[in-house]
């Protein structure tokens, strides 16, 4: 068994307290390279991992999914520190996303616009600017990193997540072989169990998410395989493969672990941002009145 | 034929009806190149004479019929259900006085006579004919009822009188509308994109009025079709969270009592404005499965600044077949774009001609 405590200054409290510690890594002290000493999950009536619960994940990741210095907001004279972007590690493995060339700089160009908010009714035209600015639905696997809280609801045909942020929601479908009815915002979800990982493949999706306010994007074309695996009774680590033929030259990984919400009496909070946005949105066509005029 | 030109989105109803029977082709007999459809989609008599041996085969199917457990041992309520328990109105018609329930006759003919209605299309006003998205409601299962209507509390079946101070408030949020002219915020919640079906509570009827009750130990959740609503319902005895925090869909707690789920629900946010109440309403509602496809649905709605008194509905929710599709209405919301552009011109028509136009708003 890997044991967590191999420093000299933790030696003492290893005689201490004894085999308590072979398996829980004392306060303040996280596991070395973030790793969990093996783990049998609790269990659901039906024999699964129980995954219930409400979780979140702590990450800057919603910002860039890339390694990042913090930044100015868009509008540092009015929003100052409020409006800035906290600096962070990347989720992505190596740190590179591979886009094709035409993608990088597209990537590039979505930064730039991403505060242009061009609402239209042609639906053959794309809005632009970024979605989770305009309280759009925000795909996967970006619901999983935003900083927001989200519940799981697990039973033995479907498992159900529902997110904080706009409370999208989306189904997972287990052990299901119908394909996507039509293409979605959060995608057409199917799992199955893997040992103790749940396996989720995610197709079906419109091309229109993100994966965060850097621009980082994808096509209609992207297949995301999730991997929620739990680590610990307060832990799963996550992971996704992230597979894009119309953007990317290969397939990439993202990982990070989600934490369980333990606060008593802790709930998801309604974030119900639509009518949040409709001024900044309708203000340009001419079809939001200020109120009190 | 019901109004109904103003549901957003011909991209959402497409995607919804799918869930629909209408969308369900039937191969059998089917020459090449076309699809038949089910009958009861199609064809309003077949529907008819389908839903009142549903509704018989419901009533016979109650007797002497316990609900089922979850492993854990609540009562086991999950499934899809359909939100609209009949043609019943909400308000029973003056002329029916006190009588609360339809002879089995009586209500067959009041179901004929709504559902000839709603197939009904006349080209020159229609927006959208329904039923050929599958989006009527008698081609998804709804049965004919006893009650004259959903509310059985006043006994008069009708909505209590609005207190005066409600009136006040009422006159001077409709004055402050008009004053300010249409824009994106004129229309409800539903046409916004901000909740589905104007609720809690569920007022059976009305399109997209699909949901599904999913349960896990100490938890009910209730998925809405119409703009995805989700209520988490808590079984724990948790306190409400405090009064400073409202929400659009209201913050609930459950209990069972019996094989009955009982939830209450408070903590409203005022500006949803649901049928003129304030963030002072108290809303339980009481969900019984009372035959293998019968949802029994009852609440009772408590606001002293806005009704005169408490009222109650009863009314009963077929099962349906699943499942729940995505609603992604706030996406890309053109047809509230169209609704406010096309408000806007007929405000300055009026203006042109001396008249005073009277925003349109939706019926809920």
């Amino acid at each position: 068994m890997h044991c967590p405590l191999k420093s000299a200054t933790a030696s003492a409290a290893v005689a201490m307290v004894g085999l308590w510690l072979a398996v829980v890594p004392t306060a303040g002290q996280a596991p070395p390279g973030g790793r969990f000493p093996p783990y049998t999950p609790l269990r659901t009536v039906d024999g699964k991992p129980d995954l219930n619960g409400i979780w979140q994940s702590f990450t800057t990741a919603n910002w860039d999914i890339l390694a990042h210095a913090a930044q100015p907001g868009p509008h540092p004279e009015i929003m100052g520190a409020w409006g800035a972007a906290p600096g962070g590690q990347s989720i992505v493995e190596g740190n590179e996303i591979p886009y094709q060339p035409w993608a990088a700089a597209k990537q590039k160009e979505n930064f730039e616009k991403r505060m242009v908010v061009k609402v239209t009714n042609d639906p053959h035209r794309y809005d632009t600017g970024e979605p989770e600015l305009q309280c759009y639905r925000p795909g996967v696997p970006r619901a999983n990193y935003m900083p927001f809280p989200f519940q799981i609801f697990q039973t033995p045909e479907q498992i159900l997540i529902v997110y904080e942020f706009k409370g999208a929601v989306r189904t997972i479908y287990m052990n299901s072989k119908e394909e996507a009815p039509s293409d979605t915002w959060m995608g057409w979800s199917k799992g199955r169990w893997e040992g103790d990982t749940l396996v989720v493949d995610v197709t079906g999706f419109d091309g229109h998410t993100w994966f965060d306010r850097a621009g980082n994007f994808h096509s209609e074309a992207l297949h995301v395989v999730e991997r929620y695996t739990p680590v610990s009774p307060y832990h799963l680590q996550y992971e996704a493969t992230i597979e894009d033929p119309k953007v990317f030259t290969r397939p990439w990984k993202m990982s990070f672990p989600i934490y369980r919400r333990v606060e008593p009496n802790a709930q998801l909070v309604e974030f119900n941002c639509v009518p949040f946005v409709e001024e900044m949105m309708y203000t340009p066509l001419g079809l939001y009145k200020p109120r009190g005029k | 034929m019901r109004h109904r030109a103003l549901g957003p989105l011909g991209v959402v109803t497409l995607v919804v009806a799918f869930g629909l029977k209408a969308a369900v082709a039937l191969d059998a007999q089917a020459p090449s190149g076309t699809k038949t459809f089910d009958e009861t989609a199609t064809n309003t008599s077949a529907a008819i004479k389908a839903a009142d041996e549903a509704a018989k085969a419901a009533a016979a199917a109650s007797k002497n019929w316990a609900p089922p457990r979850t492993p854990w041992g609540d009562p086991d309520l999950q499934g899809y259900y359909f939100n609209h328990g009949g043609y019943t109105p909400l308000e029973r018609p003056a002329a029916l006085g006190d009588k609360a329930y339809y002879t089995e006759e009586e209500a067959l003919a009041a179901f004929k006579k709504a559902v000839e209605t709603d197939a009904e299309v006349d080209p020159r006003v229609v927006h959208y004919d329904w039923k050929e998205y599958g989006m009527d409601a008698w081609q998804s299962g709804t049965r004919p009822n006893l009650q004259t209507s959903l509310i059985v509390d006043p006994p008069n079946g009708r909505l209590p009188p609005l207190t005066p101070e409600a009136q006040k408030r009422l006159a001077a949020v409709a004055a402050a509308a008009r004053a300010r002219g249409a824009d994106v915020t004129t229309p409800g919640m539903y046409t916004r994109c901000i909740t589905g079906n104007g609720g809690p509570p569920r007022i059976p009827g009305g399109v997209t009025a699909e949901s599904q009750i999913l349960q896990t130990p100490g938890y009910v959740v209730m998925l809405s079709q119409s703009n995805n609503d989700v209520r988490i319902i808590p079984l724990d005895g948790r306190p409400h969270l405090p009064k400073t925090v409202n929400q659009w869909l209201g913050d609930a707690r459950g209990h069972f009592e019996g094989t009955t789920l009982v939830v209450e629900t408070t903590n409203f946010t005022a500006d949803r404005n649901w049928r003129g109440s304030t963030d002072a309403m108290h809303l339980v509602e009481r969900y019984t499965l009372v035959g293998p496809n019968t949802l029994r649905y009852q609440f009772t709605v408590t606001d002293p600044s806005t009704w005169t008194a408490p009222w109650s509905i009863d009314s009963v929710l077929p099962k349906i077949d699943p499942p729940i599709y995505e609603f992604a209405c706030h996406e890309q919301n053109y047809g509230l774009i169209n609704w406010a552009v096309g408000t806007q011109i007929r405000e300055k028509e009026a203006a042109a001609s001396g008249q005073t136009a009277e925003p349109a708003r939706e019926e809920r």
